[in-house]
């Protein structure tokens, strides 16, 4: 292991320090009294919980937000980072969790800009320079090729080079393996080593252990916008780190509920969409959770919003309880018993300006307790479900009257939640329904998605997190490129499902 | 209609061709940097008034103008591309520095220029919808080479304003700036992903204000062009909705300076039949109100009809927060 | 949930109906004065006394009930064109047809009125009626079918359409709907004929003893029912909600199961008939005809009136009625300064923007406000929101 780590150089002088940061946005302290070192040719993993203050910090290290409080030295020098191009120029770079890349430009062009040499282009020389670049650090990727073209893991050598392009050598690294596949993330780690090995500064944020403890020469532990320890892997183990992160013994399994599973609620064969979805098929019965697991943005998103309507496919069936509603209108599909989980709830299931009440209603509105046959609301009635709805579900909020973007992350997904099983459904659609949330939050959504199989209902539940895969699922199937690609019991280890999350055609060529 | 009126219908369909391709290269900048801008009937009307009085002002006789000839006739369209953009900047107040609607504030624009225009011809010619006929304007101008292909064809080529030379020309230098230099890939980036262009520290709030003064001074250019160099004289509404027929052509072309060329061309030739069909032999049975919808008619088929096939740059309209930080 | 040092004291709170009224209001009044001091700004530049200037227009709208009665008419086809914008607005679209749909709403209902001239009394009225929010109506449906088949934006199709209208009414007096009884021997201009009197809105302002050169007619209380209508389409009906979540956010009313098209096109229609009233002032009140030099831009002064009224049906009444005294206005500045008249087109440019400016920035100001509650109440936030960085810009 040890030939694998940086060379431990506790005796080289820190690159960066920041000192005793503090973040306040309105509300909320997101840093307190941070301090941090990060020294040439390591990696620096900085863990924590969603919401820990980890994207925070290192946002204001890249002049992203300013500090409230604290200062910032750079070789011993307080510096103030005032803007990403401040950051830059003191050699310092981001890549962030969500691509920010110009889609119909080449990536030569994305590489280049704002650093663009002379005012008119000269592609040729530029081109040639990403070349070398991308040949230098391994990061391969055509110059020439537009973004629109590219995969995800083509886009983040793209994101990866732009820092480069500008002579960093501190490179942050926002969840960069959130969107990779497992053999993709192998490689990046190989190139991390390599730029490590050049004396770069890595900073690794991460919220997964595993990954953590194969890639990092330091790790630092943020809690509540604290820090909360600082240790290496070697004094380190996963349920340590989990407890650190968490500030109690994690539960990475909730108990079962003890039902007996059913009949099919819902059958899916063959459906075809717009180049996503390749032929799906799968069941899920009564009182039982299949899991979908998968690298992101392999029909995942397509295939939730074909069963619910939004997207009709081009070909296949879609039973519920033996009713063929392919190609239903979203209405029709919503009576028919089915319950929807957005992946998004800003985008797909609140209306963030509107009060509680209204987005309560929202889906339910032309239900006969809440509105007449001639069009009128019966507010007293969907104001009285709200309330109900609020207590039972716990969403903290002052009142029913207030708009939706007043709550937190974790309160609106309650929200969402209480809505969608409010409705008696058959079948629940759940899409990633614990991303951005907090470990409090997460808990009380996984309960209720367990507490599905007591009342009879199926769930279909798609992750991108192997973890809430396990710890819901009864089946699992693995979808890749818009195909199911293996199914496995909910004991199968993780590296037999990585195998399907990569495509059996892919495993195939590799064995 | 013979081959002559072909001739003479091209020239007209020119006119209006510079029309239209002046504003929609405004709005071209202006939607290139992320800023929707459906204020540009509202700029042009703002160049049409100043315009005009700036060409009295610098090319009038003298005692009341300068008497500077053909230069201060150019001064006089210059005039109106600067009040065109001093007007667009309060659209790029509004919208890039205090994040309004980008329509919202367009729709303001359009209205506060009717009045503005009155009020400012209230100032300039002391009456407030029109000024006196028959003002300063350029020499025309006749190809050579093309004014004399046959057929009446070489028509389409004689008397013409140096304006419309201009105009089409401007589709080399347009391009070049938009695709070959720097300032043209930062201002890209703004439109589709300010972002992107912000975390590569460049700012935004600045590429937008330049886009959006841009189309403020193409619009007042196209505005000035129409009153001083087509009809000779300032009168209230001589616009016409072009400010919005050109937005139309812009959507069509894509947002490319080339493909917009074509769509003005195209746009400006539909205008153009209602002034050329009055004689032909059927059309004529038709009541003149229908033929003057043709152009209006012509831009909704065509938007109804294309509209899907055509990638707005990704950020246009979206009231981009960080503009203002950096 | 226990944070720790992590929470902030929660500023007071307000019921959040009445803080939202209460920020409202004060948006608009720091908006007025705005426009006012830039207003007065101008003026001092032309040498005049603001002071004198502003109460001159004041003082000229409210000199006598006549005076008002007049404004309350001004008022009561911006309403109408205000109310038909909103209704658009509320939805997500920019209805700015509302002048096309006005004139052809005065063709059709100019061609009912003189049609249906063998109905009795009101029922010849109420066809009329009829028949001009039928027109806007139709009218409107056109840019709405467009919009929900072809997504071609209602911006350009509206415009173009309004081109369109206004060969429309020059075709109708032109052609089916020229004068048959020209008065002999004169030179009239392009007009329908006389309508029966049958076919009028009676007038009003009698009965507060508002002189007739008022023009304040029925249509005014008919103005003020049509925008509590439409307030309740928005508040308690079905549509209105549906609408709403459309206009907020398309996606989550497509997972919610919401037909967005056909919300779309309902609203068009509403929106159509609304407008279509518009030009009932001038055809069935003012002239008794429809004329070659109609009054125009009543469709666009609609979109001014309901941005200054935010879109509230309520707020629009009151928005026209600060504009119609504005518009009064003009013939004070005449009569007592030397400014020109087009000062106060200037001034209700300025007010506009004033409007949408400080109305924008104080909703940044209520949502930080809010946000910060939240913060305070629930405790440390998951994560740092878009709105944070919003904020943290702002």
């Amino acid at each position: 292991m040890s030939d694998e780590r940086g060379a431990g150089r506790e005796s080289a002088p820190p690159l960066v320090v920041m000192e005793h940061v503090t973040k306040r946005f309105p509300g909320v302290v997101a840093n307190d009294d941070v301090s941090l070192e990060l020294r040439p040719g390591e990696v620096h993993a900085l863990i924590g919980e969603n919401g820990a203050g980890k994207s925070t910090l290192m946002r204001i290290l890249y002049g992203m937000y300013p500090a409230s409080e604290g200062r910032i030295l750079l070789g011993g020098e307080e510096i103030s980072i005032s803007s990403p191009r401040v950051a830059l120029q003191h050699g310092i770079g981001m890549v962030h969790q969500h691509f920010v890349l110009v889609d119909p430009f080449t990536v030569t062009e994305n590489v280049i800009l704002g650093d663009e040499g002379s005012a008119i282009l000269d592609m040729e020389t530029a081109q040639q320079k990403v070349a070398d670049l991308a040949q230098t650090y391994g990061f391969q990727v055509r110059p020439s090729a537009l973004i629109e073209d590219l995969s995800v893991g083509e886009e983040q050598r793209v994101e990866i080079l732009k820092a480069l392009y500008r002579g960093v050598e501190v490179l942050i690294l926002d969840e960069p393996t959130a969107v990779l596949t497992p053999s993709e993330a192998k490689d990046l780690f190989t190139n991390l080593r390599r730029l490590r090995d050049d004396g770069k500064a890595i900073v690794f944020i991460s919220h997964k252990l595993d990954e953590v403890l194969a890639i990092a020469d330091r790790i630092t532990v943020l809690r509540r916008g604290k820090v909360v320890g600082e240790t290496t892997p070697a004094d380190a183990s996963k349920a340590k780190l989990a407890e650190m992160m968490v500030g109690r013994p994690v539960l990475f399994r909730l108990e079962q509920p003890d039902v007996e599973i059913g009949e099919p609620i819902l059958e899916v064969e063959g459906l075809l969409g717009e180049g996503k979805l390749n032929g799906i098929g799968f069941e899920v019965r009564t009182r039982e959770i299949l899991g979908v697991a998968g690298v992101e943005g392999n029909g995942q998103k397509e295939l939730a919003e074909a069963l619910i309507g939004l997207r009709k496919p081009a070909a296949g069936t879609v039973r519920l309880a033996g009713t063929d509603i392919t190609g239903w209108p979203v209405a029709d599909i919503r009576n028919a018993g089915v319950a929807y989980i957005p992946e998004d709830r800003h985008e797909q299931g609140l209306v963030l300006n509107m009060t509680l009440w209204e987005n309560a209603v929202l889906g339910r509105e032309d239900d006969p307790p809440f509105s007449g046959k001639t069009g009128f609301l019966f507010i007293d009635r969907i104001k009285e479900m709200a309330r109900r709805l609020v207590k039972l579900f716990d969403v903290r909020t002052r009142s029913i009257n207030v708009a939706a973007s007043t709550l937190s992350g974790g309160n609106q997904q309650k929200l969402v939640l209480a809505r969608e099983l409010d409705t008696s459904p058959k079948l629940l659609i759940a899409s990633q329904p614990t991303r951005g949330l907090d470990v409090g939050a997460i808990e009380f959504v996984w309960r209720q998605i367990l507490d599905q199989k007591k009342e009879g209902r199926g769930v279909l539940l798609i992750s991108a997190e192997l973890d809430e895969i396990y710890a819901l699922s009864d089946r699992i199937v693995t979808i890749y490129e818009g195909r199911i690609t293996g199914e496995y019991a909910p004991d199968a280890r993780p590296e037999e499902i990585g195998v399907g999350m990569l495509g059996a055609a892919d495993t195939a060529e590799a064995s | 209609m013979d081959l002559t009126d072909i001739g003479a219908s091209i020239r007209i369909a020119f006119t209006y061709f510079t029309i239209l391709y002046l504003t929609g290269l405004g709005g071209l900048f202006s939607e290139r940097s992320g800023i929707v801008n459906i204020g540009l009937e509202g700029l042009m009307v703002i160049g049409t008034v100043s315009g005009a009085a700036g060409a009295a002002i610098f090319a009038g006789p003298a005692p009341e103008g300068m008497g500077l000839g053909a230069g201060g006739v150019v001064l006089g369209l210059l005039f109106g591309a600067l009040c065109g953009a001093l007007f667009a900047s309060v659209h790029a107040v509004a919208t890039i520095n205090f994040r309004v609607d980008h329509i919202v504030s367009g729709v303001v624009i359009n209205l506060v220029a009717i009045g503005l225009a009155r009020f400012l011809s209230f100032v300039f010619f002391e009456q407030a919808t029109q000024s006196d006929p028959g003002g300063p304007h350029l020499a025309r101008l006749d190809i050579p080479g093309l004014s004399d292909i046959p057929w009446g064809l070489g028509n389409a080529f004689q008397n013409l304003s140096p304006v419309v030379l201009f105009a089409a020309v401007l589709v080399f230098p347009v391009s070049f700036a938009l695709y070959r230099t720097r300032w043209g890939l930062r201002l890209r980036s703004a439109g589709e992903n300010p972002e992107a262009t912000r975390s590569l520290g460049v700012a935004v709030a600045p590429l937008q204000w330049q886009g959006v003064l841009l189309s403020g001074a193409l619009a007042g250019l196209s505005g000035a062009f129409l009153s001083v160099e087509v009809v000779l004289n300032w009168r209230e509404g001589q616009t016409l909705g072009l400010g919005f027929i050109a937005l139309a052509a812009l959507i069509l072309s894509n947002w490319d300076p080339r493909r917009l060329l074509v769509a003005a061309f195209l746009f400006g030739f539909a205008q153009a039949i209602p002034l050329r069909l009055d004689d032909a032999p059927l059309i004529s049975l038709l009541p003149p109100q229908f033929i003057n919808m043709i152009p209006y008619v012509v831009t909704i088929v065509a938007i109804a009809g294309f509209v899907a096939k055509v990638r707005p740059p990704a950020a246009a309209g979206r009231a981009y927060e960080g503009a203002g930080g950096t | 949930m226990s944070t720790g040092g992590a929470t902030l004291p929660a500023p007071r709170a307000l019921p959040p109906w009445l803080e939202s009224a209460v920020g409202q209001g004060l948006a608009l009044l720091a908006a007025f004065a705005i426009a006012v001091s830039a207003g007065a700004l101008i003026i001092i530049l032309y040498g005049e006394n603001p002071l004198s200037v502003y109460s001159a227009m004041l003082s000229f709208a409210f000199k006598d009930v006549t005076s008002v009665g007049t404004v309350l008419s001004i008022a009561t086809p911006l309403i109408f064109a205000a109310l038909a914008v909103s209704v658009c607005f509320k939805g997500g679209l920019f209805n700015i047809g509302v002048e096309g749909q006005f004139l052809v709403g005065m063709v059709t209902a100019s061609w009912a009125a003189l049609t249906f001239d063998f109905l009795p009394g009101l029922l010849h009225l109420a066809a009329v009626l009829l028949f001009a929010c039928f027109g806007g109506m139709v009218y409107a449906a056109v840019p709405g079918i467009l919009k929900v088949t072809t997504g071609a934006h209602e911006v350009v199709t509206t415009i173009m359409m309004n081109g369109i209208a206004i060969s429309i009414v020059a075709y109708a007096l032109n052609g089916p709907l020229r004068f048959t009884k020209a008065p002999p021997g004169q030179n009239v201009d392009l007009r329908t004929d006389i309508f029966e009197p049958s076919a009028l809105v009676p007038d009003l302002g009698h009965v507060f003893g508002v002189g007739g050169s008022a023009h304040l007619s029925w249509l005014f209380p008919i103005a003020i029912v049509a925008s509590a209508i439409v307030w309740f389409l928005f508040r308690r009906l079905r549509l209105g909600y549906e609408a709403r979540v459309v206009g907020s956010s398309a996606g989550s009313a497509r997972a919610g199961g919401i037909a967005i098209g056909g919300v779309q096109i309902k609203l068009f229609l509403i929106s159509g008939a609304l407008a279509g009233l518009t030009g009932m002032q001038q055809v069935l009140v003012e002239r008794g005809a429809l004329v070659q030099n109609y009054e125009a831009q009543l469709g666009f002064t609609g979109i001014a009136v309901a941005f200054l009224g935010q879109n509230n049906p309520i707020g629009i009444v009151f928005a026209a009625v600060l504009w119609a005294i504005l518009s009064r206005g003009e013939t004070a500045l005449q009569l007592g300064t030397n400014l020109p008249r087009e000062f106060v087109i200037i001034l209700q440019g300025i007010l506009i923007f004033s409007v949408v400016v400080v109305y924008q920035v104080a909703k940044r100001r209520l949502a930080r406000r809010e946000l910060q509650r939240a913060g305070a109440e629930v405790g440390l936030r998951d994560t740092a929101t878009p709105e944070d960085e919003a904020l943290q810009e702002a």
